[in-house]
């Protein structure tokens, strides 16, 4: 008996070693096991191990950086499983697809989730963008992160675009087709980068081998990469910008070049050490990452999934008939983001395919520059920056209203219809 | 005295509150778990594939004119040596037990695999060499429209012949 | 204030809500999956086979709970069908209910599904595994659904390619219309040559036809003979004047001259008995009455001139070399009497009897007739010369099988969008489906448009490998040269008669081995003057009062060439063959089919003569194996044994109606 109590305590003992080398801290129920749990991880450590209290507010983010993220999430899963059923080669790409609809078990469900987490995604980032303007938060520091953003976002549509080939249907093919054009409308480049997008001068199976690899491969990475840069800009200029009232003076400033109130905190802030930094400037603005934020973060991922789920069992991904080049449909619409470029394209094929796209992203790009004053940061439409908000607020309109007529209100030969006579 | 009161009322009140948390937080964790590994599994069965795309198993070879008598013929499609012997047809696998290369037919004698030197006799069994099973004999049949028909499935003893 | 570091209780409350949710939406999906409808479909047919097989059979039986399929690589298919069809092939569902029900009649035999899978033949989507998806009714995206039975044919057609396949009675008429309605002159079609074309040569029509005729031609040809085969272009006015002025100004080639014709002699009831017995009504039809060959006399007077029609009867191939009318051996008085015949008795009374006289001829009328010429493809058909190089005018129709016809392709809106409707409406009734097309009416019937429509239906646009594919062989052109050669172009031998499958069908005899069937002097008489050796058949060789030389020459020919090694050889015939012949000519009763005197059946020919007609080694043959020289034919094979068949040829042998000889 006494035996099996001492290689029961024995192997209790190894078990525990196991786990805490792993698990470096349990299952935290101090505050300071919770700050460390955070910083322990590899996983976890993306977050701070304190948080300013209104960045928490859900009202003031929405979510959206992290909704995108989820969705880019469940986009790499979903992906790389049906990685395993798919051919990059017409026609059997076709033939794939169908597979996927009707034999492979759940392959339905996860083609559905893949695409209209694509879509979404392109949504809300949209909206992540629109939302970070509205806050003011791309002000210093915070520039070079909005620039990555951009970078980001046209890294999004790009995958999506990619992407938007692969089922090589008559959709796909055309939508490509209308998309690659007008990228071919660029001086100088545009022949030559629709020639090596497309491994040719036709869309063939060049060209799908190349969206592959680009969607699969080539855009993940950097997107992985840019991600990485991103969450760590975050993290260190402070997780969502809080209210500024005014710059503080400059003898105010600690611990480098940025105001105390913008910083987050590591586990240092509650060591017992002699030489610390300033923490008890504003104590009631910062709470503990676990399980608040977590917390927080756990109950907007299931929403994204149960919304995700709910809609892939709802609604199919559309999959027309097999590409055939000989036939254009009438209309031939690009993907439904571009659909704002091709209604331009259609009255100037120089505008919209590149004056247009080229002067949105410069002008993106450089919006933190052209507007460095620190003023109206942390607040919705602050009034301080009205004007600026109302310039993207019409610009941005002025998008999604091109792009729903192009979705809704053109007909066959691109002319106008109304939606409810179709 | 109201005050020990109202403070075993807090007391309680906090008690409850606690089991409350646990119950919701642990039932949150139970679906999250059942979910992910709900999850695995669909995975895992997702990663089997139901159909497949790869010749059936039972296939017309030709008609039985096509194999003279007291000849061997090699099918590299099907994977099997045809013999047409005065007792009748029968078919041999050509891939050996060991790992699945394909054997080599040598008159008279039997079978010798190229890759790591099996030999088995002329009814397939293992003489020699690392492979641990004899080569497999296939079950024929007539098609309706008088093809010789081999079915990989149906594993016959070596006495089968098959006469038409 | 010390911060709770807690979360509230708020949000185990969320978490809670939505971990319970988030398990339902997620036991969702795997419900979706394992309630599927073939699963369903595939556990009723369990409970159904547990009820119709017994235990042995059952343990033999498939097992259930996949997915099954036909994978045909080589046409490019997955056919999942029988994953819910799960009874398809066999035998004891053949009263079930759908899906399960046997396939019915034999066509699994002959058409095995490992090989063929199911939508080869039906239609549909292969990959699906649900009703819906599997297209047996018309879905969006799929552009294959099933076909309903009656358009079933169109897929035997797409692999079997030859005119006429076997057990089809839509595709093999279909066929039949669009080789006789000439389709091929303006479109591409595969499986029809241009060799399909029968249209008249009009380089020298300025000759033949009378304008009035004309004018009322061009505005509606069915108006003139209800069997033409010209369709109805819809020709405005102003395009037939410019038409008739055009062809009416082609005068490539004179008539024959018939200057020194004195018609005052012309006697029109000695024409009759000439048209008589030349047999005209072989080819020709007068008031419904004859065949279809040539084109329908019953009003020519009103529609040739008469000097035109001196000259083409003299010599037909000087008008048109491709005709398939014969040179008669008429005398110019007998050519005479017969065109006095044709143009005084056989014309429209409402026509004046006197053409209309044409004086002046405007070249820019002309000029705009040529341009109506080119612009609905006349030259297609009429191989008009100098202008074949324009090509064909209508859109090629590879592919028509699988061509997507959107709903704007209709401009009646209360037809139903399909590619068979679009078809049909289109062979009907070309001008209601587009504005400005060119593509003239037929006036076909339902029933001829519809098998059209099969067969149009039947070409589509995949290539299929040579192993699935079964045509008829070319059949190489036959022209004899020479003398032989020379006469088979006078008499047309080939119009009516084939020689290795090449040549017309009105003959049941191809020349293949008729050296080795008939007698040399029977061949000489007989081309002389035909006479009835199946007196039950309407159609007989017409007389064409050939010389003896030309005769001689052809059963020459026929007895040196068209010969059949395994028909000759010396056959003893002696008198008691001859008596055992006649005993079982007896007991088989032949005499129930065949004439042999005075007293006979009219099923077979007449044997009366057979001593004089009939070569020994042919009737030996015939008798011994009948299906074998005639497929199809009624004559029964009796089974006979070799020396019973050579008696029945002794017998027969002796059968002659020579005067000098014994009358049976």
């Amino acid at each position: 008996m006494s035996v099996l109590t001492a290689v029961g305590e024995r192997g209790l003992a190894t078990w525990r070693a196991v786990r805490r080398s792993i698990f470096r801290v349990g299952w935290p129920r101090t505050d300071k096991d919770r700050a460390a749990a955070m910083i322990s991880s590899v996983v976890l450590h993306v977050h701070p191990a304190k948080v300013q209290r209104h960045s928490l507010r859900a009202s003031y983010t929405l979510g959206l950086g992290l909704i995108s993220f989820y969705l880019f999430g469940v986009l790499i899963v979903t992906g790389v499983v049906l990685m395993l059923y798919y051919t990059p080669h017409p026609p059997d790409a076709y033939r794939s697809m169908k597979d996927l609809q009707f034999v492979v078990t759940f392959g339905l469900v996860l083609r559905n989730m893949h695409r209209w987490a694509a879509h979404a995604m392109v949504f809300v980032v949209f909206l992540h963008m629109c939302r970070v303007f509205f806050t003011g938060g791309y002000k210093g520091p915070r520039q070079f992160n909005w620039v990555v953003g951009v970078g980001l976002l046209l890294l999004t549509l790009g995958l999506s675009f990619t992407g938007y080939l692969l089922p090589w249907d008559q959709l796909a093919f055309w939508a490509i087709t209308v998309g690659s054009n007008i990228a071919g409308y660029a001086p100088w480049l545009g022949a030559e980068v629709k020639y090596l997008l497309l491994g040719g001068n036709v869309i063939g199976a060049g060209a799908l081998l190349r969206f592959y690899v680009l969607h699969c491969i080539i855009l993940p990475l950097l997107a992985i990469m840019l991600v990485a840069v991103h969450f760590y800009r975050v993290r260190k200029d402070g997780l969502s910008a809080p209210p500024l009232p005014e710059p503080p003076p400059v003898e105010e400033m600690v611990a480098g070049r940025f105001p105390p109130s913008t910083r987050s905190y590591g586990l240092m802030a509650l060591t017992d050490r002699p030489a610390q930094p300033v923490v008890e400037a504003e104590p009631d603005d910062e709470v503990l990452a676990w399980p608040h934020l977590l917390y927080r973060e756990l109950l907007l991922l299931l929403v994204v999934l149960v919304v995700l789920h709910a809609v892939a069992l709802l609604f199919n991904a559309p999959l027309e008939e097999i590409a055939d080049p000989t036939r254009t449909p009438n209309p031939a619409k690009a993907p439904w983001y571009f659909l704002g470029l091709q209604e331009l394209v259609s009255y100037s094929a120089f505008v919209g395919g590149v004056l247009v796209p080229t002067l949105m992203v410069l002008v993106l790009v450089l919006i933190p520059y052209l507007d460095p004053a620190p003023r109206g940061v942390g607040v919705w439409f602050a009034p301080e920056r009205s004007w600026a908000n109302r310039v993207f607020a019409a610009l941005a309109s002025v998008t999604i209203l091109v792009t729903l007529v192009g979705m809704f209100f053109r007909g066959p030969n691109w002319a106008w219809v109304w939606p409810w006579t179709q | 005295m109201n005050d020990s009161r109202a403070g075993r009322g807090q007391d309680r009140n906090r008690d409850v509150d606690e089991t409350r948390r646990r119950l919701l937080f642990s039932t949150g964790v139970t679906t999250v778990v059942l979910g992910a590994v709900g999850f695995l599994g669909a995975t895992a069965r997702f990663l089997s594939p139901n159909v497949l795309y790869e010749p059936p198993s039972r296939a017309p070879i030709g008609s039985p004119d096509e194999f003279p008598p007291g000849t061997v013929t090699f099918l590299p499609d099907h994977r099997l040596f045809l013999f047409n012997n005065p007792a009748g047809f029968y078919a041999i696998s050509s891939v050996c037990t060991h790992l699945g290369c394909n054997v080599r037919h040598l008159a008279g004698e039997g079978f010798a695999c190229p890759c790591h030197g099996s030999l088995f006799d002329a009814n397939g069994q293992v003489i020699h060499g690392p492979a641990p099973q004899p080569l497999s004999w296939f079950a024929l049949s007539l098609s309706p429209r008088g093809e010789l028909v081999v079915d990989t499935r149906q594993i016959v003893q070596p006495e089968y012949r098959f006469r038409v | 204030m010390r911060t709770p570091q807690r979360a509230a209780v708020g949000f185990h409350l969320a978490f809670a809500v939505l971990g319970v949710v988030f398990l339902a939406i997620f036991s969702w999906v795997f419900l979706k999956e394992y309630l599927t409808e073939w699963r369903t479909t595939q556990a009723q047919f369990d409970q159904l086979q547990r009820r119709v097989k017994d235990p042995h059979a059952l343990s033999l039986a498939a097992p259930l709970g996949d997915i099954r399929q036909v994978w045909l690589p080589d046409v490019d298919r997955v056919d999942r069908c029988t994953t819910c069809h799960l009874g398809i092939d066999d035998p004891a569902f053949a009263t079930a209910m759908e899906p399960y029900t046997t396939h019915p009649g034999t066509w699994l035999q002959t058409h095995a599904p490992d090989r063929f899978g199911c939508t080869i033949c039906h239609g549909g989507q292969g990959e699906a595994t649900d009703f819906r998806n599997a297209a047996h009714r018309p879905i969006p995206n799929w552009s294959d659904p099933m076909r309903p039975p009656e358009l079933m044919e169109a897929n035997c057609g797409t692999c079997h390619r030859e005119r006429r396949p076997s057990q089809t009675f839509w595709l093999e008429r279909g066929r039949e219309v669009i080789a006789n309605a000439g389709c091929i002159a303006c479109h591409d079609v595969p499986g029809f040559a241009l060799d399909d074309l029968r249209a008249p040569r009009l380089e020298s029509v300025g000759y033949k036809v009378r304008p009035d005729w004309l004018r009322k031609w061009l505005a509606d040809p069915k108006g003139y003979l209800l069997q033409a085969r010209m369709p109805n272009f819809r020709l405005e006015a102003a395009e037939i004047e410019g038409l008739t002025a055009f062809l009416l100004a082609q005068r490539e080639t004179a008539p024959l001259d018939s200057a020194g014709i004195d018609w005052s002699k012309a006697d029109p009831d000695r024409g009759r008995t000439v048209f008589g017995e030349a047999r005209c009504v072989t080819c020709h039809t007068i008031e419904g009455r004859g065949g279809t060959m040539g084109p329908e006399l019953t009003t020519v007077g009103s529609k040739v001139g008469r000097d035109w029609l001196f000259g083409f009867i003299k010599d037909p191939a000087h008008d048109q070399p491709g005709t398939l009318m014969l040179r008669y051996r008429f005398t110019d008085e007998q050519i005479r009497d017969v065109v006095a015949y044709l143009t005084e008795e056989l014309v429209d009374v409402e026509t004046p009897k006197t053409p209309p006289e044409v004086r002046y001829v405007d070249p820019k009328l002309v000029e705009s007739g040529r341009q109506t010429f080119v612009r609905h493809g006349c030259y297609s058909c009429h191989r008009f010369t100098g202008m074949m190089a324009l090509g064909k005018i209508g859109p090629s129709l590879v592919g028509i099988g699988d061509r997507a016809i959107e709903p704007t392709d209709f401009k009646i809106e209360a037809v139903v969008p399909t590619r068979s409707n679009w078809l049909f409406l289109k062979l009907r009734e070309p001008d209601r489906l587009a504005d400005e097309s060119r593509m003239p009416t037929y006036g076909f019937s339902e029933t001829d448009a519809a098998a059209a429509v099969v067969a149009l239906l039947s070409i589509r646009r995949a290539d299929l490998p040579a192993s699935r594919v079964t045509d008829q062989p070319r059949l190489a052109r036959y022209e004899p040269q020479g003398a032989f050669g020379a006469l088979v172009a006078r008499y047309r031998c080939l119009s009516c008669h084939q020689v290795r499958g090449w040549g017309g069908e009105l003959s049941t005899v191809p020349f293949d081995r008729i050296g080795s069937q008939l007698q040399h002097s029977y061949l000489v008489s007989y081309l002389q003057l035909p006479s009835a050796v199946r007196v039950s058949l309407e159609e007989r060789m017409p007389q064409f009062h050939m010389t003896r030389e030309e005769a001689e020459t052809l059963a020459d020919y026929f007895a040196d060439v068209f010969v059949d090694d395994s028909l000759g050889g010396d056959i003893q015939l002696d008198a008691e063959a001859a008596r055992r012949g006649e005993q079982l000519f007896q007991t088989l009763g032949c005499r129930g089919c065949h004439i042999v005197g005075r007293t006979g059946g009219y099923v077979g020919p007449d044997l009366s003569d057979s001593g004089r007609r009939l070569k020994p080694g042919w009737i030996e043959a015939w008798l011994s194996e009948p299906g074998k020289w005639k497929p199809g034919t009624l004559q029964p094979n009796y089974g006979l044994k070799p020396e019973e068949a050579r008696a029945l040829t002794a017998y027969l042998m002796t059968l002659s109606t020579d005067r000098s000889g014994r009358k049976p």
